[in-house]
């Protein structure tokens, strides 16, 4: 491999999965977050989408789709939810994120 | 429950630890509630902690986990892959990095070593309340008695919220940091940033990374490892973001700035955390009930200085005076003893600074210091630097840098509003 | 009467999604935390469930060095009454087999119980060895993937689950079952039981001086078993293939999909 390949190959953004696999959780099997999505589709800017670091939301057409294991319980979801969609707890027993060099 | 405690403090970040610390080598009866699996397993922060109030509040700092004293500043204003960069070097010896995660496990064991009584893994949902004042913590089922009751749950206050002292958190109150920390070979910092072993350097940066959204950039070195992360305030988020989050921060790692520094490096983690935002916003109404202090981010005391934020030192320190205040309350436990606590903190250094740099959220909120600003000075410099026969006067280059951007009364409107906040 | 219940659980390290460096193609391991092997939470919340019916007491047992004491605070924070830690450095090293045989030991010592509850398997190592082990030492009637358990006083009536069928085991006692995995959802920590977790530590530590075993039988030294080497299954990246259509037709090219990968 010739160094500007390398080089451009270390240039390129690691995906969000592999990004948040260096992370270690216990997944409580109970979601600590609870979405209503009917009330997402009214929602206009769904803020949830681009601001959960952890794109626990994704769109799907007019939908939005929630999984909450890869949450690192920042709590932004909740703060910037326009319609009170979010029922948001913190895991409990320890489970969840378990942030080790942060 | 038949225990009782004299104090129970919720949370084990350094606002709790330092509580629970100070109470227990005042002889104090304290339980230390920590949601996390241990102590810092929930916490993250960017990477500069000032050192002289922790000093205070915790004895044998120099027992911490810290990895380098910083030496070196930078101040970065970027325009897409232009920049300007300010350095600063001094003797240093004032603020360290390390993880907070580590610092954080470390001040809780301090806690521990003098007495108090932790207990993780376990959740706090809402206030005691009996008789109208706090008589002690509810988690699930289960009640637990207390004179006297230490909120330092952190910004995410949901115990607060459900007590119904302080209103819901809303964009205004917080601003929201991603950060990537990265593994560098041993001996890189040293060579990359010219720094000695325990040496290491602060970076902060704005412009063009936040998408012309209120925000900013920093970057540490611990000791064989980068800190690199993005903050953005949510107020104006909610309806400006351009693009994933995750887009932003992973552009910074390969962008202009710190491509060649971390890419050889591997990514050790990758987390997030909300700051205190807007302080007028997030300060609850007071800081002391009946029965109950509020500390730390908590109680909204982390100062934004426009090119560093504070919130650990502070966090620590209140939390020390949360303890006094409780020893000079003489088991007289009302609000109006316990207003000691609020005076205290509002003489002490953290009030002072609060109020200083309290204009500086004012500032941020200024669209043209992420967007034109940071165009005009990467586009005067470019002028000034990049010719090849006949180059520019300062006043040319500047008012063909600013042609179309800002007009020249709204420059200095801007700049007499940055002098007075800053 | 009620019943004396012992659970062994595993503290171990939290692997569920450990990266491989892409230098050196290792595992990295560096500041993984440890937890309760998840597979014995069910087996702990088993065990409480049947305590809680019929009375008796639920004691854990760990092998394992001594930090393994957060994941016993753990389960006594479930409810557990009582826990002991067999740890010691002559145990260090130790296969299934040396590892049954201290459990086993650590179960006579402790004398007086019901019913032995283990997990299913380990996320570590998965080989689901050691309760049919312990049962043998002990000599104890064993069932496997149990999702059930009736006391009758002089015995138990396990349910066990097997992927085609489910069968009803009449047992004397004492006997030792092996939950199955996900069949219950172990319950939470709650602040009763880990303030008692943490007040009274109701832990104990046992050392080989307590069961005073042959240092040939244990550890390292009473471990036939030789792991010639380890191999990881590579990492296939994500095909991120999004099926278009109606929910009938995308589930028909999905299905066909994977066909075609002879994934099914
Ligand atoms: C991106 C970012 C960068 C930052 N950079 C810096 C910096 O460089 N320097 C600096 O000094 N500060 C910085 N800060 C600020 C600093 O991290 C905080 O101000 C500080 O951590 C506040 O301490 P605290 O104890 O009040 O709250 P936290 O650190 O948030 O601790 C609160 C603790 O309470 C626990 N808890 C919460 N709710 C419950 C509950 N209901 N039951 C039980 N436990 C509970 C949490 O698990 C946590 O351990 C930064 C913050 C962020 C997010
Ligand atoms: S912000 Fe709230 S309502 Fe809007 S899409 Fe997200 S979760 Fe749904
Ligand atoms: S709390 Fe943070 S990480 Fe978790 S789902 Fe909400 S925004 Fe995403």
């Amino acid at each position: 491999m010739s160094s500007q390949a390398a080089g451009e190959r270390k240039r390129r953004k690691i995906r969000l999965e592999d990004l948040l696999n260096n992370n270690i959780w216990d997944v409580d099997p109970r979601p600590h977050i609870r979405l209503d999505t009917s009330k997402c589709r009214d929602c206009n800017y769904k803020p949830c989408v681009l601001l959960c670091p952890t794109g626990c939301y994704t769109t799907h057409g007019d939908d939005v789709l929630f999984s909450y294991e890869g949450c690192v319980e920042c709590g932004t979801c909740r703060v910037v939810c326009p319609e009170e969609a979010i029922t948001w707890e913190y895991p409990r027993s320890g489970r969840g994120i378990h942030f080790r060099f942060s | 429950m038949g225990d009782r405690f004299d104090v129970v403090v919720i949370g084990a970040g350094p606002a709790g630890s330092s509580a629970a610390y100070n109470l227990a080598k005042r002889g104090f009866k304290v339980a230390l509630i920590e949601r996390g699996r241990k102590p810092g397993s929930k916490n993250m922060f960017g990477g500069r902690v000032y050192a002289k109030p922790l000093e205070e509040a915790f004895d044998g700092l120099d027992k911490a986990p810290i990895h380098r004293w910083v030496v070196k500043e930078r101040l970065s204003i970027v325009n897409g892959e232009e920049y300007v960069t300010l350095e600063y070097s001094g003797s240093g010896g004032k603020s360290f990095t390390t993880y907070l995660t580590d610092l954080t496990d470390w001040m809780a064991s301090k806690a521990v070593d003098a007495g108090a009584t932790l207990i993780t893994e376990v959740v706090v949902d809402r206030l005691l309340i009996r008789d109208g004042r706090v008589a002690g913590i509810v988690s699930g089922s289960d009640e637990l008695e207390a004179d006297v009751v230490v909120d330092a749950e952190g910004v995410n206050r949901l115990v607060l919220e459900k007590s119904g002292l302080v209103e819901r958190l809303t964009p205004r109150h917080v601003a929201l940091g991603v950060k990537e920390v990265i593994k560098v070979e041993k001996g890189d910092i040293e060579k990359f940033f010219g720094l000695g072993e325990d040496e290491g350097l602060a970076w902060v940066f704005m412009g063009s990374v936040s998408d012309g959204l209120p925000g900013g950039g920093f970057f540490y070195t611990n000791r064989d490892s980068l800190s690199l992360g993005l903050v953005i305030y949510l107020e104006k988020a909610v309806e400006g973001m351009k693009r994933h989050i995750y887009d932003m921060v992973e552009d910074l790692r390969i962008g202009p700035l710190f491509s060649k520094y971390v890419e050889n490096g591997r990514v050790m983690e990758y987390s997030a955390h909300m700051i205190p935002a807007d302080p007028r916003a997030i300060r609850p109404p007071r800081l002391v009930w009946d029965g109950l202090l509020v500390t730390g981010d908590a109680a909204g005391l982390l100062i934004n200085m426009g090119y560093t934020y504070r919130g650990v030192d502070t966090a620590a320190y209140s939390g020390m005076l949360a303890a006094k205040a409780i020893e000079e309350a003489e088991g007289d436990y009302s609000a109006s003893s316990l207003k000691r606590y609020e005076e205290m903190l509002m003489k002490s250094y953290v009030g002072r600074d609060l109020e200083k740099f309290k204009g500086v959220h004012d500032l941020y909120m200024n669209p043209r210091l992420f967007k034109e600003y940071p165009i005009l000075l990467t586009g005067l410099l470019r002028r000034l630097y990049e010719f090849d026969y006949g180059g520019y006067r300062l006043s040319e280059a500047f008012s063909e840098a600013r042609r179309g951007l800002v007009s020249l009364p709204r420059i200095i409107l801007d700049l007499l509003e940055v002098y007075r906040k800053l | 009467m009620g019943l004396d219940i012992i659970v062994g659980i595993k503290y171990v390290p939290n692997t569920t999604n450990v990266n491989i460096d892409p230098k050196t193609g290792t595992l990295v391991r560096e500041g993984v935390p440890s937890v309760v092997n998840p597979h014995d939470l069910v087996a702990v919340e088993l065990a409480l469930r049947l305590r809680d019916r019929y009375g008796g007491s639920v004691t854990a047992i760990s092998m394992a060095p001594p930090h393994a004491v957060a994941g016993l605070e753990h389960v006594l924070g479930m409810g557990v009454d009582r826990a002991i830690l067999v740890s010691d450095r002559v145990f260090a090293g130790a296969d299934t087999l040396a590892t049954s045989y201290v459990l086993a030991k650590t179960i006579e010592r402790i004398g007086r119980y019901d019913l032995i509850v283990m997990g299913q398997e380990t996320i570590d190592s998965s080989t689901g060895h050691i309760g049919a082990q312990v049962a043998s030492w002990l000599d104890l009637p064993y069932v496997y993937y149990a999702i059930e358990v009736e006391y009758t006083g002089d015995g138990f009536i396990v349910t066990r689950e097997l992927e085609d069928r489910i069968e009803k085991y009449r047992l004397s006692k004492p006997a030792l079952i092996s939950a199955k995995m996900y069949s219950l959802e172990p319950r939470q920590v709650t602040l009763r039981d880990k303030l008692r977790a943490v007040l009274e530590r109701p832990i104990e530590t046992w050392s080989n001086k307590d069961l005073g075993l042959d240092p040939n039988c244990v550890g390292l030294r009473g471990s036939p078993t030789i792991v010639s080497k380890v191999e990881f299954t590579p990492k296939v990246p994500r095909k991120n293939i999004i099926f278009e259509g109606d929910l009938r037709e995308a589930v028909r090219k999905l299905v066909q999909a994977l066909v075609e990968e002879g994934v099914i």
